[in-house]
């Protein structure tokens, strides 16, 4: 009986796997085509021009100096309310012509940490890309990501999270 | 239907080795063959250990359970230290009436455990199923008060810390070769890929363009490495010559956060995670190689991340499902299982080596610790009894 029923399984299993094997080889049909080909087959990104350089390594920071810009959750949009925030930075960098300003993107703790990562660029790219519409030279605004790994809130509740789904200005010289 | 049908072959396929023996025992989900191992003879100290790792291996591979003589399998040897530990082992079947393997092995002492590990190999082998535990683990552990890299066993044992930096850290993932790690790290204030490796301890930046970098997935061939950057915008997936050259941009997301590349099997193609869906939170996605369109992979579970594509030509990923839940996909009919119990939050996949078990964290309470789940349906384990968070890990292919 139990040997009757372990060799019923067994000829399920091997039709199965006769099955999936040959799936996966429709998959790799026609494709490896080489590394030369690739880069032609692609247009712009279009999400603002780029990153710059990256400062100095001795380059002095001056963090604290602005007011964080708030983001909801799994959102890159710097929403109307927040708005002023970035405002408030581009006039300041705008009187000068020296230094830049790192933007730096913050997600709460909930996810994967590289998915985080990303998403934290791209608070600091969207906040970058409303900088540059107001006149802020490209050159002088740099993006960093610390996903999750830098919380300013330790608890576990939407309060705690909402503050920790941020960008914060950091000036350089 | 076909749901299950693709599940059978993955129940079936890694048990087709075991045809000939006679499975007797089922216990905690999956069939499991006796094993006798009272005639495996063992001194005490570095003899004794060796034998507690192998028969702690046996268990843990799920193909065995613990029987008295007569059973369909007879572990018989003997392990002594004079000098060097020295193993004979010997692996009967009662079913095929022949012995399975016999063979002699000489080791240092110190590495007692390096040689269960690879007994147990040679058994899992020997029955016509895959070893992992002469695999690494490679993870990130707080234990130090900072977020460190570390390396271990496949059981949690003899863990080695890696890196001392004090600093942020994530995503570590192995080279094919299983002698170096990729990783990201903010040694230079930004989030750049750093490839570590451990027999020179040497550890040199292999992207560090402007922006976000990460990812750092090495080809199966261990040509080209595919990262996550944000030097021209938006995080987009790029591949490149491990060695230098320029990144050669696959996807083309105006606003999309992407991450977690993984390459198939053969390198033809490479999974990932990206928000670009009007739906906001990320789904799975694959695209050749070569550039393309890419393909969704995933619908259901409102977040759906960290892909590891297995040498079994499935891919694990997390699923957001009230908790984070690990599932398997199959990337030709979109056929997706959870796997994981449900009891807690089970995050970050990696195949382990054989095919059937997935090495992953877990975390309940706000603490991480790591585990191995099984597709084949016996209770998670966790790897070691840490203190500190463990999370992060990633397993090597062989």
């Amino acid at each position: 009986m139990q040997s009757k029923r372990w060799m019923m399984w067994m000829a399920v299993g091997l039709v199965a796997a006769v099955a999936l094997g040959s799936g996966c080889k429709k998959k790799t049909a026609g494709s490896g085509t080489g590394e030369g080909d690739i880069g032609g087959k692609l247009g712009g990104i279009g999400d603002g021009t780029g990153v710059g350089s990256r400062p100095d390594l001795n380059a002095l920071e001056f963090a604290g100096q602005f007011q964080s810009v708030y983001f909801d959750y799994d959102s890159a949009q710097v929403k109307e309310s927040e708005r002023a925030k970035v405002e408030t930075v581009a006039a300041a960098l705008k009187k000068s012509t020296a230094g830049g300003v790192i933007v730096e993107g913050h997600c709460d703790e909930r996810g994967s940490a590289e998915y985080n990562l990303a998403l934290g660029e791209r608070r600091a790219g969207a906040v970058r890309n409303y900088l540059q519409s107001l006149g802020l030279d490209a050159t002088r605004i740099q993006t960093k990501s610390f996903g999750k790994e830098k919380p300013v809130a330790l608890g576990h509740d939407e309060e705690s999270w909402s503050k920790n789904r941020r960008a914060e200005f950091v000036l350089f010289k | 239907m076909t749901q299950k049908f693709w599940w059978l072959a993955v129940a079936l396929g890694v048990c087709l080795g075991t045809a000939q023996a006679q499975v007797t025992v089922r216990k905690g989900g999956s069939a499991k063959a006796g094993i006798d191992w009272s005639r495996l003879v063992a001194g005490g100290g570095v003899p004794a250990e060796f034998k507690r790792v192998l028969e702690d291996d046996l268990l843990r591979s799920g193909w065995f359970v613990p029987a008295a003589p007569g059973a369909e399998f007879a572990l018989i040897g003997t392990a002594q230290v004079s000098g060097q530990l020295a193993a004979q082992i010997q692996l009967y079947s009662a079913s095929q009436q022949r012995w399975l393997l016999s063979k002699q092995y000489a080791v240092a002492p110190g590495a007692a455990r390096t040689l269960a590990h690879r007994v147990a190999d040679d058994i899992l082998v020997a029955i016509g199923q895959k070893g992992m535990f002469s695999g690494h683990i490679a993870l990130l552990g707080t234990r130090s008060g900072a977020k460190e890299l570390y390396v271990c066993d496949m059981d949690g044992g003899n863990l080695q810390q890696i890196t001392n930096d004090r600093n942020i850290c994530l995503a570590p993932r192995w080279a094919p070769d299983g002698q170096r790690i990729t990783y990201t790290a903010f040694l230079k204030r930004y989030p750049d890929v750093y490839l570590i490796d451990l027999a020179t301890h040497s550890r040199r930046v292999i992207a560090s363009y402007g922006g976000m970098n990460s990812g750092g997935a090495i080809s199966p061939d261990g040509s080209l490495v595919a990262l996550t950057l944000s030097k021209d915008g938006s995080p987009n997936l790029y591949v490149r010559a491990v060695n230098g050259g320029t990144p050669v941009r696959l996807t083309s997301e105006p606003r999309a956060a992407i991450a977690s590349p993984c390459w198939s099997p053969d390198g033809s193609h490479i999974v990932y995670a990206s928000d670009q869906a009007s739906t906001a939170h990320p789904q799975l996605y694959v695209i050749s190689r070569s550039g393309g369109a890419p393909r969704r992979l995933t619908t259901r579970g409102s977040q759906n991340v960290s892909p590891n594509w297995g040498a079994n030509g499935l891919i694990a990923y997390a699923s957001l499902m009230g908790k984070f839940q690990i599932c398997v996909l199959d990337p030709n009919t979109l056929d997706s299982k959870m796997i994981s119990p449900g009891d807690a939050s089970y995050e970050d996949p990696c195949w382990a080596p054989d095919g059937r078990h997935i090495v992953c964290s877990r975390t309940q309470n706000y603490r991480s610790s790591i585990y191995l789940l099984d597709t084949l349906g016996d209770p998670p384990v966790a790897l070691g009894q840490l203190s500190g968070d463990w999370t992060s890990p990633s397993v090597t292919a062989k």
